[in-house]
């Protein structure tokens, strides 16, 4: 069994899972009258109906790519960071503060670096906290980064209420940011802005962080078996901290992004499901930078093509959750399915080797 | 003060609830992560069923079928087929939030008013209501609230008192023990995140059709990580968790309350944010745990 045929294989069954997600979504459509064939062609059609919506699938992409290598980093130590939805929100707040407080002031460039530097700071401290918080007092991560969700999205609802609430004062969201400060557009006749390519390089950094240098090392040593890494003189509470720092970092980033890229101003409940659909994209990808990168440009699709289904046809908009939920849940059976058949497939081998010696 | 009270235990029921399935099923070594999602489709069901028949009744039993099909869901995957109990919930948690939503629109099409259920009356039981002011907080709740308090002590009793009980905790602690003794590890943990998906799924029509008689997608916010929650700081104990869902009941009704005051620069969202602060907060005090051994662990049979 080569190594190519084994990733030919995944690549199949993943495959496979994916399009199995895809048509029991769509063949819940006749309940409502409506022929799914068609509407499954439509969803296809409109995600590459022109230039700027192409566009639009990398530009929904970009935060999803960023919150799933926030999961992604944390679960290669055994960690379970499932605040990343907080950790943006806390981006999110930091970034449209500083560019709200420098803005016309200092060159934008300066506000853009220095608003991207406190986003990510932003998400990394309490990505660091929780980390300090299991390191120092063993508190479970999983539940710690959950709440800090919860109280993190009430901080913002409260800032949005006083003191980052627009002068209108009609909505609960922040003024425009300056046109100067948004993140450049980089593909013309489209939206798609200087954080998508970001985004992509904040993945082939985390790839190489990952597999090629010390720390990174250190953190998948860490998650494959903490006891064993003490012994080599790796402190597992330092790298819990580490981790669950740059964990919160990335999603800090994508808080950014979205405000200065795409949103250009905060408003209450911003990407409210850009945490969850990262830790799915994670799984998609098998929690590798560059798998992720590709589950996350097809979770931009489904995203940007449910969307316009949602427009211009009777067909909620809700069912992209159920295009993504039968998706994950597929592709973790297939992972399953995977695994039965390469056992019985050693056993069958196994079975012959004894018969013939 | 005694309303708000009364209103704390009106609170706390659903969150108990929930707590006593997670504690079944985390003593058997399952983290019920998809409560959320059994909440949820419950909470879905339960309107759901209520509102077609106008029988409340027929609404919590849709809620029980409801929730037992996301439990389902969720323990096949995690138990026979081994997945990872964190990545499969939240997964499950997604796709639910999904079908409520889509079959909510097929059922209901986009009604111009949101549709309404009478919610679950208040039953005052006869003399001991008329207790000053322990008979109102305490006598004048619904049916499930009352059923809840039972529960408890029966959820007790069945852990710590019955053989079933010990081969629940067994299973958590020590489930090869359990495999030798000839009882299948699988099926014990089936049926006890089967438990939990009849006690989440009525906790979540509770917050429908037993509070505020309508179903809304953003009915549950994280109550299911709350009775989660619960379970762990009560320290896998019903008495303990009964004890922190009156806790965590009595922050929530504090919150609607602020909430009804209004606002200003006075931070009334604090209010709301107390149960997760408190969660936090109790996570880090607490030291001593008694977790059970393999909690969300696969159990893989040696062959």
């Amino acid at each position: 069994m080569t190594q190519k045929t084994r990733a030919a294989e995944a690549f199949l069954s993943t495959f496979l899972a994916i399009a199995a997600g895809l048509v029991l979504s769509f063949a819940f459509l006749p309940f409502m009258g409506i022929n799914p064939l068609s509407s499954f062609g439509l969803l296809f059609s409109s995600m590459f109906s022109d230039r700027y919506t192409i566009g639009t699938i990398f530009v929904k992409a970009a935060p999803l790519i960023l919150t799933a290598l926030s999961f992604a980093i944390a679960y290669r130590a055994s960690l379970f960071n499932i605040g990343a939805q907080g950790q943006f929100y806390m981006g999110a707040i930091c970034a449209v503060a500083v560019t709200l407080g420098l803005q016309n002031r200092i060159p934008a460039f300066l506000v853009i670096f220095l608003a991207g530097l406190a986003g990510s700071l932003g998400g990394g401290a309490v990505g660091a906290l929780i980390g300090f918080l299991k390191a120092k007092y063993h508190a479970n991560e999983f539940l710690v980064s959950m709440m800090s969700t919860y109280v993190i999205a009430e901080l913002m609802d409260y800032l949005l209420r006083t003191f980052l609430r627009e002068k209108a004062k009609d909505y609960l969201q922040t003024d425009s940011i300056d046109p100067s400060t948004w993140l450049p557009v980089i593909v013309g006749k489209t939206s798609v802005h200087l954080g998508v390519a970001f985004a992509v390089a904040a993945a082939l950094l985390v790839w190489v962080l990952l597999f090629k240098t010390q720390v990174g090392f250190r953190i998948r040593a860490v998650g494959l078996n903490a006891e064993a890494a003490r012994m080599c003189g790796i402190r597992p509470e330092t790298q819990c901290i580490l981790t669950l720092f740059i964990s919160g970092f990335l999603a800090g980033f994508a808080g950014f992004i979205e405000v200065n890229g795409m949103q250009h101003m905060l408003i209450t409940g911003l990407d409210a499901d850009v945490g969850s659909y990262g830790i799915g994209i994670a799984i998609l990808g098998s929690a590798n930078p560059i798998g992720i990168l590709f589950a996350s440009v097809l979770f931009g699709a489904l995203k940007t093509g449910g969307t316009t289904l949602g427009q211009v046809s009777n067909v909620p908009a809700s069912i992209i959750d159920l295009m993504e939920g039968f998706v994950m849940i597929f592709v973790l059976i297939s992972y399953f399915v995977r695994h039965k058949i390469s056992l019985s497939r050693t056993k069958r081998l196994l079975g012959k080797a004894v018969k013939h010696g | 003060m005694v309303k708000l009270l009364a209103n704390a235990l009106f609170m706390s029921t659903p969150l108990i609830l929930g707590a006593c399935g997670e504690v079944v099923a985390e003593r058997t070594g399952m983290m019920v992560t998809a409560v959320e999602g059994i909440f949820l489709f419950g909470a879905w069901g339960g309107f759901v069923g209520a509102y077609l028949t106008k029988s409340l009744s027929v609404g919590f039993l849709a809620a029980i079928a409801c929730g037992v099909l996301v439990a389902l869901l969720y323990a096949v995957t995690t138990i026979h087929m081994q997945q990872n109990q964190v990545v499969m919930g939240t997964a499950v948690n997604i796709l639910m939030t999904g079908i409520c939503e889509f079959f909510y629109r097929v059922i209901f099409g986009t009604p111009l008013e949101p549709l309404t259920v009478k919610p679950l009356p208040v039953l005052s039981v006869p003399l001991l209501s008329g207790i000053p002011v322990l008979g109102t907080i305490l006598f004048r709740q619904n049916l499930i609230t009352y059923l809840t308090w039972v529960l408890v002590p029966a959820v007790l009793f069945l852990l710590y008192r019955t053989s079933l009980g010990l081969t629940l905790r067994s299973t958590g602690e020590n489930p090869e023990a359990v495999d030798v003794a000839g009882i299948s590890v699988s099926r014990v943990r089936l049926l006890a995140v089967l438990f939990a998906g009849i006690l989440g799924g009525i906790a979540g029509a509770y917050y429908s059709i037993g509070d505020i008689g309508m179903y809304t997608t953003s009915i549950i916010s994280g109550r299911g990580w709350i009775a989660f929650a619960i379970c762990f700081l009560g320290n896998w104990n019903p008495l303990l968790a009964l004890g922190a869902g009156v806790v965590f009941g009595t922050f929530d009704a504090i919150g609607v309350y602020v909430k009804s005051l209004g606002s200003g620069f006075f931070p009334s969202e604090l209010f709301t944010a107390l149960p997760y602060l408190l969660t936090i907060l109790l996570t880090v005090v607490r030291r001593r745990f008694n977790a059970p051994a393999k909690l969300g662990t696969a159990y893989v049979k040696e062959r």
